[in-house]
Formats: C-alpha cells, structure tokens, sequence
C-alpha cells in the first residue's frame, strides 16, 4: 500500500524521509536534554516560604508556612494567609508575576499583631498547650506554672483552644509606628525637577533626588542600593532644594521602615527554624509512644495467652477433681 | 570586519526588529512591566535567537537545498525553534527556577515570537552566509534586547509618576513605545 502511494506520488518522498529524519533527531536530543536536565526540587519553594509571615498559624488550612509555600508554588491561590495579608500577597504576586487579589475572608482576617500571654495564677500545668505550639515558644512542665517565650510567639492562637481553664490571652503589640512627619504629609513642597542641586551638596556622595523618588514610591529595595543607609540626615539637601522637599524627612521614614523590615525577617526567620525544630521534635515523640505502645501491647497479648492458658488448666483439673 | 559591524549596527539599531519592522511585540508588551524581567527574557531570546539562526542556515543548507526541498523551509525552522526554545526552557527550569516562573509563558512563545522566524528567513533572503546568519541573529536579538530593557526601565519609572486617568496602564505603554519607534527612525538611512 505505502509503495503503490509512493509511487504514485514521488515527489513525496524526499520531503516526508527529510521531515522524519529531523523530527526524530530533534525528539532524540530533546529526550536526552530532559533526562540530564531533571528537576530535584523545586527551589521556588523555598523563596515562597521566605515571604510568608512564618507564624506557622495554619489559618491558611495547610499545616505551617512550609506546606503552603509548597501548595503554592503547585498553583494554590496566594490569597489565604491572613496574619501578612495585603504586604504578603503583594510580594507573592510580585515574585511569581501573578494578579494581585484581595486577602480572602473565608480564611480569617488580617490583625494587628499579637502574642499569647498565660494568666499565670489561673494556669494549671496541664502541658496541653505545649505541643501545640508550632515554634515551641512555651516554657513548662507538667504541674508546673507556663509561660510563654514572648520574643518567639507568632500570635498564632494555636494554644488558646488546647487550653482547659482558659488562661491565655492574646494581647497586642505595640509595634514602631510608622508615622510620616507633618511636613511630608502638608504637600507644601513642589515637585521635584530633576535639578541636581542637591547631588553637589550632598556630603556622602548619594543621588538625593534618586533616593527621594524610590523612597517616596516606597521602593525600599531600590533605596538600599542607592544607600540610603549612608546618609548622615545632615539636611544640607533639604536647604538646597528650590522645591522644599523635605528629603531628609522621606529618608528618616524610609530608614525606620527598612530597619522594621529587617526585624521582622529576622523574626521571621528564627520561627521558621524553630518551626523545623518542633515537627522534628513532634516526630520523635510520636515514634517514642508508637513503639511504647506497640511494646505495651505486645506485653498484653503475651500475658493475655499465658493467662487464658492457666486458666484453662485450672479449670480442667476442677473438673477433674469435681468427677473423682 | 566592516562587514560584521555594519550587519550588527544594522540589525540592532537601524533596522531594529521591534521598532523599525515590527516584529516580536508580543513580549515587547507582555514582558516589560520589570527591568529585572525584561533583562531576563532578553538574554532567553538572545540564546534563542543566534543558535536558532546557525541551526535554520544548516538546515537549509545542507538538508532542505541538497533534496531540493526550499518550500518546506518555514516548517522546518518553526520545528527547529521550537526544540531549541525547548532545550533552553528545560535548561532554564534546572539553572534559574524564578526566571522560568517569572517568565511564565512567555517562554514557550519565544517559538512564535515572529522575530525569530523572520531572522532564520530573511537570513535566506538575503543570501548570508553561516558567520554572517549568526552575526545577524545576534545583532536582531541585542537589538531585541537593547528596546526592551530600555522599554521596562521606562515603564518601572512611569509607574511611580501621576499619569492623568485617561493614559494609565497599556495607553501610556503605547505611546512611549509610539515615541521609542519614532526616535529610532532617526537611525534609517544609516547603514
């Protein structure tokens, strides 16, 4: 059949063997480029996670911060973790190039930040709370008086509901404000015009009209690698500028909102570890009773026979003496 | 020498693909929003782009002439992109994870990004020979390159100023890119 169409069409031939032959060649390589190329893990994992606000709270109905990273990184929405809300979902969308949507509701709102704090009096050292804690941040023993570690505590309520006298609280608290001052809010400065006045003026060899606009757009990034850290807020920049833009102003409140920014990530990174810490911890527990019980059991079923055997012996030899 | 500055000056800045023949908008928009984006679709395109002209010429050359096949020659360089896209997408994914993520499909549609067809073609066209279908691919995807980073530079900084309501988002986006077009056309003539 394929040799009569051939031969009805010859012209064919070249064009289909040629197309064939390159088809499978570029299939070979391609096959060859995928097998050396394989994926391990996916690493964005790990860059997701470190967005997170790492309370390890759960409300996002994944276990931690890390399984929601994973469920992200596989096509989860990235609208469902309440305690980093907009500031979160805002560098999720930025870091995969998605939509920005708003915080979704379902999943708990966003609040201010809070930690858990024991009533001490009321506590009855139950040690219920204990495991519950994701970042392992309560300090106790059984019939002893808790208390929570309060520079480790995510406020994330996992411990309120374990708790069987109620006796911890959440309380807020007081964070740096990030207050603009008045004169950045009044708005009676002008535009700034690109002049370069203040670039001369400037002691520390920054682009103070450069660094304005990234930390007026709030581009802290940006302002750090235009030193914003350098400046001495000597506000010879602030005199010069024919537009009187408070500068220094801008820079003061960007300088506390980085250094904010870097607390928090500190913080954040120290739960994740202590949240690494505690599964590890859990993990253990959990294979230490499994093999007691297991130990238990086997304990039960040995004495169970040996029992059920005498007693079967006993009861024969009554009824043997019963006949006699 | 001169041959190879004046197909590199000419592929990049006089007849600019994007800019001066239209080709390849579709990333030109898509993908400029970041200059950190931007840079890396650019050198994706670049890999793409001068190896997927030194493959289309051997190809042509030494399969498609030798059978006397010229006519299956947009089919063959579409097939002979799409696996080199391919290579460089697998490569990607191992080597740079949150390019790949961040790029998103806008790798797998470099295979249509008309610029890369339209080179491999016009490399024909033109009758180049193997060195110069290279310089040119080259030349097309800096010159690719060179317009979108300075497109995203101008977008990253147009998106912290108060455009009037009217001009926001893609209206703006147009008439920079309107303008871009019209300065570049001050380099016609050139070569």
């Amino acid at each position: 059949m394929a040799t009569s169409f051939f031969s009805v069409f010859p012209a064919l031939v070249n064009p289909v063997i040629a197309l064939l032959g390159m088809g499978l060649g570029i299939g070979a390589l391609l096959a060859f480029v995928s097998k050396t190329f394989r994926l391990e893990s996916d690493p964005v994992v790990e860059k997701i996670n470190e967005l997170l606000p790492q309370t390890q709270c759960g409300q996002c109905g994944y276990p931690g911060c890390k399984p929601y990273a994973e469920a992200i990184a596989s096509g989860d929405s990235i609208n469902k973790c309440p305690p980093g809300g907009e500031k979160t979902i805002l560098n999720l969308a930025d870091l995969l190039n998605l939509k920005v949507l708003p915080l979704d509701e379902s999943y708990g709102h966003e609040e201010t930040k809070k930690v858990a704090f024991i009533r001490e009096a009321e506590c009855i050292g139950c040690a219920k709370c204990i495991p519950a804690c994701p970042v392992d941040a309560i300090l106790g023993a059984p019939k002893f008086m808790h208390t929570v570690i309060e520079s480790e505590c995510t406020g994330c309520d996992l411990c309120i509901e374990p708790c069987p006298v109620d006796c911890i609280d959440l309380i807020e608290v007081s964070q740096g404000s990030l207050s603009s001052s008045q004169a950045m809010n009044d708005e009676e400065y002008l535009a700034c015009i690109n002049c370069g006045l203040c670039i001369d003026e400037c002691p520390v060899d920054i682009l103070p009209h450069e660094l304005y606009w990234a930390c007026r757009g709030g581009e802290l990034e940006q302002a750090e690698s235009l030193k914003l850290m350098h400046c001495i807020e000597c506000g010879k920049c602030d005199k010069i500028c024919p537009s009187h833009i408070p500068l220094v102003d801008f820079y003061q409140s960007s300088k506390l909102e980085l250094k904010l920014q870097q607390q928090e990530r500190i913080k954040a990174e120290n739960a994740k570890q202590r949240f690494e810490n505690h599964q590890i911890r859990m993990a253990k527990l959990d294979a230490k009773e499994e093999y007691r019980r297991n130990k238990r059991a086997e304990l039960a079923k040995q004495d169970r026979q040996q029992t059920s055997s005498e007693s079967i012996k006993a009861a024969l030899e009554r009824v043997k003496a019963r006949k006699k | 020498m001169t041959d190879i500055f004046l197909i590199l000056v000419g592929a990049i800045l006089v007849n600019n693909f994007v800019l001066t023949q239209f080709l390849g908008l579709c990333p030109f928009m898509g993908v400029s929003g970041k200059v950190e984006t931007a840079i890396g679709m650019s050198a994706a395109t670049l890999f793409v782009l001068t190896l997927a002209s030194a493959c289309s010429y051997l190809v042509f050359h030494y399969l498609l002439v030798p059978l006397g096949l010229e006519y299956l020659r947009t089919i063959s360089f579409i097939v002979v992109i799409a696996a080199v896209v391919s290579i460089t997408e697998m490569v990607m994914h191992k080597t740079s994870p949150l390019l790949y993520r961040v790029l998103g499909i806008f790798l797998p549609l470099i295979t249509s990004n008309c610029a890369v067809l339209g080179v491999a073609l016009l490399n024909i066209n033109q009758a180049h020979s193997f060195a110069q279908s290279i310089y040119y691919g080259f030349g097309a995807a800096t010159g690719f390159s060179l317009v979108l980073i300075l497109f995203s530079a101008m977008r990253e900084k147009l998106s912290q100023c108060d455009i009037p309501e009217p001009f926001q988002g893609a209206a703006i986006a147009m008439i920079t890119a309107g303008l871009m077009s019209l300065a570049f056309m001050g380099f016609s003539g050139m070569v």
